[in-house]
């Protein structure tokens, strides 16, 4: 982008990085800014396959930064922490996810397991003992590596000489190996954050910075993605709606420790909250008010409290949540969405958030330069108007856009001013 | 006689010592009373081995208690490796709350318990919510310091999917490795030590002598007490934070009941030793003991028998005061053992209830002459025993600088009494 690289990379770095922040703030800014979210597009635009990106660390942080110079965007998401992740998946045995090359075609992208990883009669255990649960039922049941701790006694209630003899269990050669394998599954893991970490100081160097280094999700999507299953969540709504409930609570006080460690480390304050099983289609608004939102909102608030950035992904279309969700501080948060038609949500919520969003994947992918032009000149001008709107893809850019659609979208905010 | 002649009456007499305390235990009358062998160093005392070599190592140890058992020929006997010889894992696992001969004490002195607060006052929240949680992060680490990288641990509990990669990490940490090696070690020499324990027991069933006793349970007050808050934490907690103390003593008890009853499988005895340290006459108020102390120690107790478990418990000091209290359990069920309370007293009040046993006091063994160990003996089989429901045995077992003759006379006493 010839507007750009006449500036140096630090001025460039606090102008990108002020002007998003601002645009939080809902605060007019000198244009709209572009987000550069994005699964293995990267790997397609260097011309590797997202098998060779998804297993070699290097190779994702060079896609990445190829495509970041490329569309010089005001903040990008380091989705390499999924799409370079393979060998650290692999060596972690992790069963809830299929990846290219591991379960997928090597240039398909990954597909998440929706399975009952917890019976439904297992919520008192959750409660009880959460970790211990997670300990000796769940994580083995979703990382292979760490069926290790079926060796793992139960250490509560542990004492004295009892907590000694309880150790036995950790002699064999079986727990041995096996902890041998979750340590360096673990290093697998630090290696690669090196990486990541590197990838980081590189684009802070050129100029760019980061858009979210934090993850959070809604409740009701950590049980029915990854504890119950959809199935299973949908029906503890109707038949454990108690359980469910203290669950959830239980959850939210698990999910926000630590959440700002990412934040403080890498000196970016979004947390990025991608929602699943709360849009329009899923459930009704009555049970939305009941086992989504109120969780959610307690996570957005608290992470406010924190001075962190709530960056909510709104999947699919949301148009009937639009009148609840906009109970939160003004000037705090962002709501990306999908689908959601973004000039009723700009009516609706213009005052409360800031929105991100969304040319649609089928422009991207199958569209001219001028489709794509044109649809985001009208974002820019309708949706950005008085700020408060962040340019993006529906979901990012899609693995199979045109790159010469992807440019016009990232130059039109140069193009039109809101 | 031959080996099979040999092997066939020690067999019968295996059934007809076991029988003599199971009757003995139902409240009917055996063909005599029976005697306990329970024991901690005085094998090493005995046979010239010192305290620390009892400690460190297991194969010493288990060759001195096996002379001795077919010296004194009591009808069964404790193990007494389990609490003694462990004192390669605890110097391996780096333990804080004991001192043990070579370790803090003197080569030939009885190791000690260290009343400390490893866990303070206003972490009962984190106990109830999360146990093992508290366990893995913070009791352990200060109890043992082989755990001390388990506070880096991440919050088990709060990961999902990507968070789970970025939590294995904490497994590659400095330090964790030796943990683990550690560990391996620990659990190496607690298999050697369980393969003599298992030796003794069954050389000594080959003899004709059984080990009556599975495992070992504590009070819930007493865990509090004695391995966490301290007992000045204790005793400040019935005060100052009664429904904490409460609410994290029913927890326990899920864990007290699990482990043991774990711990306890494919052992040949039914027995559960319950020693009591805090409940005693003089350390809380009868009102304190009918809150905190007794419903607790009931509920352990009850679950116990209904496993089809004996508890075997063992009230330390005097509980005169108790007794009326505590004869609230299903008759014929449970021993109770008693120190210093008068147990012809005893027997007036529990007597269609428990098997009482005990207690020659330890001052007449390491001071008394035998004739008046027998006159104790005596006075206590006519007494205490004579209708059955009575198991002698001294007030602390064998102290461990018992004279040899006065442990023979009271081995020998219901011989010569019924």
């Amino acid at each position: 982008m010839d507007q750009s690289t006449s500036d140096n990379p630090q001025k460039l770095f606090a102008e990108r990085k002020q002007r998003v922040l601002d645009t939080v703030a809902l605060q007019e800014t000198d244009r709209v800014p572009f987000s550069y979210f994005a699964h293995f597009w990267p790997a397609r635009y260097r011309g590797v396959t997202f098998e060779q990106a998804m297993n070699d660390m290097d190779l994702a942080n060079d896609c990445a930064a190829d495509a970041i110079r490329l569309l010089q965007p005001d903040n990008y998401f380091a989705n390499q922490v999924l799409t370079g992740f393979g060998r650290q998946l692999a060596a972690l045995d992790y069963k809830q996810l299929e990846w290219p090359g591991h379960g997928t075609d090597e240039n398909a992208t990954f597909q998440y397991v929706d399975k009952e990883y917890m019976t439904a009669d297992e919520y008192d255990d959750y409660l009880f003992d959460p970790t211990g649960f997670y300990l000796h039922k769940f994580m083995p049941r979703v990382a292979g590596v760490w069926e290790v701790f079926n060796h793992f006694p139960d250490i509560a209630g542990g004492y004295g000489w009892k907590l000694i003899h309880m150790m036995a269990s950790l002699g064999s050669d079986e727990a041995g190996e096996g902890l041998q394998k979750l340590h360096l599954a673990g290093k697998e893991v630090n290696d690669a954050t090196l990486k990541v970490i590197k990838f980081w100081q590189q684009m802070n160097e050129e100029g760019f910075p980061l858009g979210a280094a934090g993850r959070i999700t809604a409740p009701f999507d950590m049980f029915a993605d990854y504890l119950r299953g959809s199935k299973g969540a949908m029906l503890d709504m109707y038949r454990h709606k108690d359980k469910l409930l203290e669950a959830m609570d239980k959850a939210i006080i698990l999910l926000m420790r630590d959440v700002e460690k990412g934040p403080q480390a890498f000196d970016c304050p979004f947390v990025f909250i991608p929602l699943h099983w709360g849009l329009d289609g899923f459930m009704s608004p009555d049970q939305f008010n009941t086992f989504y939102w109120p969780q959610l909102r307690s996570i957005i608030h608290q992470l406010i409290d924190r001075d962190l950035i709530p960056f909510v992904l709104w999947e699919g279309d949301c148009a009937s949540r639009l009148e609840f969700i906009g109970d939160i501080p003004p000037g705090k948060a962002m709501y990306m969405f999908e689908k959601t038609d973004m000039e009723l949500a700009k009516d609706v919520l213009g005052d409360v958030v800031c929105i991100n969003g969304n040319v649609p994947p089928s422009i991207l992918n199958t569209g001219t330069a001028d489709d794509v032009d044109e649809y985001c000149k009208n974002l820019i001008q309708k949706v950005g108007k008085g700020g408060g709107f962040v340019l993006n893809g529906g979901i990012g850019i899609p693995d199979e856009a045109k790159t010469e659609n992807v440019v016009a979208m990232a130059q039109s905010v140069y193009k039109y001013a809101n | 006689m031959d080996q099979m002649q040999i092997d066939a009456a020690a067999e019968k007499e295996y059934s007809v010592r076991s029988k003599r305390v199971e009757d003995a235990i139902a409240l009917r009358r055996p063909d005599r009373t029976p005697v306990h062998l329970a024991w901690r160093f005085w094998p090493a005392h005995q046979t010239g081995l010192s305290f620390r070599d009892a400690m460190y190592y297991p194969d010493k140890m288990r060759i001195a208690a096996e002379g001795l058992v077919e010296d004194l020929a009591p009808d069964y006997f404790q193990n007494p490796l389990t609490n003694v010889a462990i004192g390669n894992p605890l110097e391996t696992m780096d333990f804080k709350a004991l001192e043990w001969p070579g370790h803090g004490v003197t080569d030939n002195a009885s190791y000690q318990y260290i009343d400390q607060e490893f866990m303070a006052a206003d972490e009962y929240d984190d106990y109830l919510f999360d146990p093992t949680g508290y366990y893995l992060h913070t009791y352990l680490p200060r109890v043992s310091g082989v755990f001390e990288p388990f506070k880096q641990l991440p919050d088990i509990p709060g990961l999902y999917y990507l968070r789970i990669l970025a939590g294995s990490k904490g497994f590659a940490q400095p330090g964790m490795r030796e943990t683990f090696d550690t560990l391996a070690e620990a659990a190496g020499q607690i298999d050697v030590l369980i393969s003599e324990i298992a030796s003794l027991t069954q050389n000594m069933a080959a003899k004709g002598f059984p080990v009556l006793q599975a495992g070992t349970a504590p009070a819930p007050f007493d865990l509090f007490a004695d391995y966490m808050r301290g007992s000045k934490g204790a005793m400040l907690d019935m005060f100052r934070q009664p429904d904490k103390l409460l609410a994290a003593m029913e927890k326990a008890t899920h864990f007290i009941i699990k482990n043991t009853i774990t711990m306890a499988a494919g052992k040949s005895g039914k027995q559960i030793f319950m020693p009591l340290h805090w409940g005693l006459d003089t350390f809380m108020s009868p009102e304190k003991f009918e809150t905190f102390y007794w419903p607790q120690l009931r509920n352990v107790i009850m679950t116990l028998i209904d496993a089809d478990f004996i508890p075997y418990v063992f009230w330390e000091g005097d509980c005169t005061s108790r007794l009326e209290t505590i004869a609230d359990i299903p008759a014929g069920k449970a021993v109770y053992k008693f120190e210093h309370t008068d147990l012809v007293r005893a027997k007036e009040v529990l007597g269609d209830v428990v098997c009482l046993q005990g207690n020659v006091p330890a001052s007449i063994l390491n001071t008394g002459t035998p004739e008046e160990v027998e006159a104790c003996c005596r006075h206590l089989i006519e007494k205490v025993g004579r209708d059955g429901g009575f198991i002698l045995d001294g007030s602390v077992g064998i102290p461990d600088e018992a004279k040899y003759e006065n442990v023979v006379a009271m081995m020998q006493a219901p011989a010569n009494y019924g």
